[in-house]
């Protein structure tokens, strides 16, 4: 979420806090700022007026201009590249000395040609290119024939001077997805008063409009009627605001939307109302039709998906998108308003199906307050009235499923305490809950009654209080005291220093101890198969065929280690891996080794090429120290019409009695077929 | 005059076989000499021999000072002997001598994956705290990977795309989490200290800091009256043991689904000592693990009174722990299994 701070600073008055003091306050009161931007940045800049514009004799693209900075700074010769540089423009001139987003801007000379300083694009100022228009990006920002020339407060003036937080929104926070949440939340932080305003329109009429839900996946359906509006740009404060937001302006009407949508979190859909057969707006999920969407694409609607349907006709993909047919244009007058609460993991598989997701969609996913429609659609018809010249407001009709959210909950400052492990005073918990709209109530001895914002959707046992208490005041309170419990010998289990005791034989023996992937290809699971005959688990969504299988044995994936190695010139290896296993039908501790080319270590001399019996050594080695006397095990010849083995080279061993935890169980497979 | 010759033959004798002894050189012709002056056919055995035709007065006279000669000649000798034995012995370890700088034929330690040593060290830590380890399968069912850790079907926290399914009901976990849930219903109410060290699974492309297989250890510590400050005594002597005595941690607000409150953990950062560098983004810290309190309604679904009983759990990123520590620069280099980069890392005893 990114938030404007010059449009938080609205609703909060900061004084004298820096966006970076703001961001801390918030990372430690677990919302996570991961980034504070600055809209634009530059010093010593200065509105100019272009008096004069020659072509320099030296150069077939550069301008030479005198421009006016105003009676303080007075004449300037600048050098200038841009190809729409010409008299009588209005620009942005960066003085020498100006510090840019990309460097300092020094007094010059351009082939010959003195130059003071620089006249600027907003790119040039540090503005995302993606927030401008074409002919932004390719020359100087032209400002319109009133800018004041000489004035200094050139962001200011371009409604540039804003600074931007990238809020990390947690799964359990989703009403941080909202300007007005956010003011609120770092009003509670810095113990400062929030004043979110309230909007009213005058009803004007009853409107005909009928709201409603034929599906559980839709609890709450508001709308109003709106007569007389005009499509026309949107004000400044709202262009910018959306700007820092990161949301394009489109025209007065969407803009409202979405300017609605990003201060209170509540997604709102406008119907053009003259394009629909019937005055109605039903909820339904049992629609399987083709849908033509605002982007003039047809996408298939399924049963399961929310359409909101007028005359039976599916009208907007509920929180998704609307459709083309009664979308609002240059040329409407007459809008519903919609502001509905829809299930967020209907929204989720109808969003992730179509591979469509918007902000709106975004917000239902995570979850919206179902308690505010009325408000927000009384503010969206207050900048309706304000910015779209709406003449007539109706009532709003509204539709809501009775549900019973957990409005108060007892509570203990004991508790709290407790679990904690902090002695805050009754007051301090009080006063932290009441600065996060938690009223505390009915007060008796330890015991206490808060009740819970609607935005808080999160908030709903004891243990969420005490989050909300330390979240503000800090785990820097939390006394370190480690737990006293009794006395209890832990360590390994027989099974678990057993295996470490192979692992450290084998390391001690020299051999390099592996990790690979656990996931393999269906052709590597079932070479080399031959301890376990047994079913492999198979992903339903692999990412590659390369790892589509949970290998039941760690065989092919060593050598495929060994096989690295020996492509990058390392080719006398001794490996090893344990790995704990699953097929289908059991689980179980698995060792492989793999010894490749010449046993290197023991005589560097006189290289002994790996054979049979180096395993056979290892092996015996192992058994001896798990207390396996060789009365026990015997090698037997191993002949398998497997093509992985060498015929007269393996062997398998049978043990007479073997009976480890965990199952354990040693296998070695000797010399691959050649 | 028979006998005069006698005598002086006798001292000849003896003075000859000294010069002889002297000067010889190697065994094998000491052993000649020993022929020629001891054997049953030498000079003196034969006059020895001869004794019983010299009167007896002289005999035993004559007979005493052959036999002092013949004492001494084999004194002589062994003296010799033992000289040249020593002699000998000293030449061939002369010539035995051994180049020892060149390369040993004892069996060299193998390499560990770093992924190991890390493993094993945080695994020794809790074990000498107290811990026990636990252990759960890869392969889980949704009930133990989301719904008992109070993540039900549709929570916005459990996102599809982040999980292996193998069946709409089972799949390849997506966190050492579930053990949890399996060890309080095993526990059957009974306080517990578990870790369980164990691989995990996400739904992620393979990239230098992304890894569709990590690991986790998870710890889970339940019984009466645990609160946070035991969470962060806890992990502050993990810490300390595991990233030196300097480093200090610090607790910040976060959120799982299955801890109430929660929090992440960063450590101050090795490199600048929290002053703030490049490696911690001039924080000063390094976000290392998450934990929190057990949420109440975890312990009630797996047989726990939330009145009467708490706990605090806590997940560590194996691999994120080793690539801080060794400064390894690309997640998959653990999967890889390149000697040269196993060889960098033993096993210590």
């Amino acid at each position: 979420m990114l938030v404007s701070l010059k449009s938080v600073k609205k609703y909060v008055d900061l004084g004298n806090l820096s966006a970076e003091e703001v961001a801390n306050g918030l990372t430690f009161a677990g919302i996570e700022v991961e980034e504070v931007s600055r809209l634009a940045s530059g010093t010593n800049l200065v509105i100019g007026h272009i008096l004069e514009c020659e072509k320099h004799p030296d150069s077939d693209h550069l301008h030479i201009l005198r421009v006016n900075l105003g009676p303080k700074f007075g004449i300037e010769q600048i050098v200038c590249g841009a190809p729409n540089a010409r008299v009588g423009l209005k620009v942005i001139v960066a003085r020498v000395g100006a510090k840019l987003p990309g460097g300092e801007i020094k007094k010059g000379v351009i082939r010959g040609v003195e130059s003071n300083g620089m006249c600027c694009s907003l790119l040039e100022l540090g503005v995302d290119a993606k927030n401008l228009r074409k002919e932004q990006t390719e020359g100087i920002e032209e400002l319109p024939n009133d800018a004041e020339v000489g004035n200094e407060d050139v962001l200011g003036y371009l409604g540039l001077d804003d600074e931007v937080l990238n809020l990390k929104v947690l799964a359990n926070r989703p009403d941080l997805l909202s300007l007005y949440n956010v003011a609120r939340e770092i009003g509670a932080i810095f113990s400062k008063e929030v004043k979110i305003p309230t909007f009213e329109v005058k009803e004007t009429f009853k409107t005909n409009l009928k709201v409603g839900s034929e599906s559980w996946r839709c609890s709450q359906f508001s709308g109003r009627e709106i007569k007389g509006i005009k499509i026309k740009e949107s004000p400044k404060f709202m262009k910018e605001s959306l700007l820092a937001m990161g949301v394009r302006s489109i025209n007065n009407i969407v803009d409202i939307g979405n300017y609605v949508m990003l201060l209170t979190g509540q997604p709102l859909h406008m119907y053009d109302a003259d394009k629909l057969d019937k005055a109605e707006l039903i909820a339904r999920d049992d629609l399987s039709c083709d849908f033509v969407a605002l982007d003039e694409q047809t996408y298939k609607v399924e049963k399961d998906d929310i359409v909101i349907t007028s005359n039976k006709k599916a009208m907007c993909l509920g929180g998704v998108m609307g459709s083309l047919a009664c979308a609002v244009d240059e040329k409407s007058t007459h809008i519903y308003i919609e502001a509905a609460s829809f299930d967020g993991a209907s929204i989720r598989h109808t969003s992730n199906r179509l591979g469509l997701s918007s902000e709106s969609s975004q917000r239902f996913v995570k979850g919206t307050n179902h308690y505010q429609s009325e408000s927000v659609i009384n503010f969206a018809s207050y900048l309706i009235k304000e910015y779209a010249e709406g003449e007539e407001f109706s009532d709003i009709v509204k539709y809501q499923k009775e549900e019973k959210p957990v409005s108060s909950l007892k509570c203990h400052y004991s508790y709290i305490n407790n679990r904690l492990g902090t002695n805050f005073s009754k007051e301090e918990i009080k006063n932290v809950l009441n600065r996060l709209y938690f009223n505390v109530s009915k007060e008796s001895g330890d015991e206490f009654e808060v009740s819970i914002p609607s935005f808080r959707l999160d908030v709903t046992c004891e243990a969420d209080i005490s989050e909300e208490v330390i979240r503000v005041l800090g785990f820097e309170n939390v006394k370190s005291e480690l737990p006293l419990l009794d006395a209890k010998v832990g360590g390994l289990s027989l099974g678990q220093s057993r295996l470490r005791k192979i692992r450290e034989y084998l390391s001690f023996n020299g051999l390099d101890e592996c990790l690979t992937y656990s996931l393999v290809s269906k052709e590597n699971s079932e070479k080399f198969n031959l301890l376990h005959e047994e079913e492999h688990y198979k992903l339903l969504n692999p990412l590659t065929d390369e790892r589509e299988y949970f290998r039941t044995h760690i065989l092919y994936s060593l050598l495929e280690s060994a096989l690295y190695n020996v492509n990058r010139q390392n080719k006398d290896l001794k490996l090893f891996e344990t790995s704990n296993m699953m097929s289908t039908s059991s689980r179980s501790e698995h060792l492989a080794i793999a010894l490749v080319g010449f046993d290197y270590t023991r005589d560097l001399m006189n290289k002994i090429p790996f054979d049979f019996y180096h395993m056979k050594g290892l092996v015996e080695g192992l058994f001896a120290i798990l207390g396996i006397e060789a009365s026990r095990y015997r090698f037997e010849r191993y002949s398998s019409n497997k093509e992985e083995f060498h015929p007269g080279k393996s062997a398998r061993r049978t043990l007479r009695r073997w009976q480890i935890e965990n199952s354990e169980s040693a296998y070695c497979t000797f010399a691959p077929h050649p | 005059m028979e006998e005069k010759k006698e005598k002086i033959k006798i001292s000849e004798v003896y003075s000859e076989a000294m010069n002889d002894i002297k000067s010889v050189f190697g065994l094998d012709k000491l052993q000649e000499l020993k022929v020629k002056y001891l054997a049953k056919k030498s000079i003196i055995m034969t006059l020895l021999s001869g004794l019983g035709a010299l009167p007896p007065e002289e005999r035993k006279e004559a007979g005493q000072e052959l036999n002092q000669t013949r004492n001494n000649i084999a004194k002589l000798i062994e003296q010799k002997e033992s000289e040249l034995r020593k002699e000998e012995l000293e030449k061939k370890l002369k010539k035995e001598e051994i180049d020892i700088t060149l390369p040993s034929r004892n069996v060299d330690v193998g390499g560990v994956n770093p992924f190991y040593v890390v493993k094993d060290e945080i695994t020794d830590i809790f074990l000498n705290m107290g811990f026990e380890v636990a252990d759960g399968p890869e392969v889980e069912t949704d009930l133990f990977n989301f719904e008992l850790l109070n993540i039900p079907k549709d929570h916005p926290a459990r996102d599809m795309q982040d999980t292996f399914y193998i069946s709409e009901n089972v799949l390849l976990r997506t966190h050492t989490s579930p053990v949890q849930a399996h060890t309080m219903q095993a526990a059957e109410g009974k306080p517990i200290r578990i870790i369980c060290p164990g691989k995990t699974y996400r739904r992620d492309d393979d990239d230098a800091t992304h890894s569709h297989q990590f690991a986790q250890i998870e710890g889970l510590v339940i019984d009466k009256n645990i609160n946070i400050g035991h969470l962060k005594a806890t992990l502050e002597l993990f810490v300390k043991k595991m990233f030196g005595e300097k480093r200090e941690i610090r607790l910040r607000p976060s959120y799982f689904p299955f801890t109430e409150p929660s929090v992440e953990v960063d450590i101050t950062c090795a490199n600048c000592n929290g002053k703030g560098c490049s490696m911690c983004k001039g924080t000063g810290y390094i976000e290392i693990l998450g934990g929190g309190m057990v949420h109440p309604n975890v312990l009630k679904m797996n047989g726990y009174d939330p009145d009467v009983y708490s706990g605090f759990a806590f997940g560590i990123g194996i691999e994120r722990v080793a690539i801080l520590r060794y400064g390894i620069d690309d997640i998959r280099k653990f999967y890889q299994n390149d000697v040269r980069f196993l060889h960098q890392y033993k096993k210590k005893a």
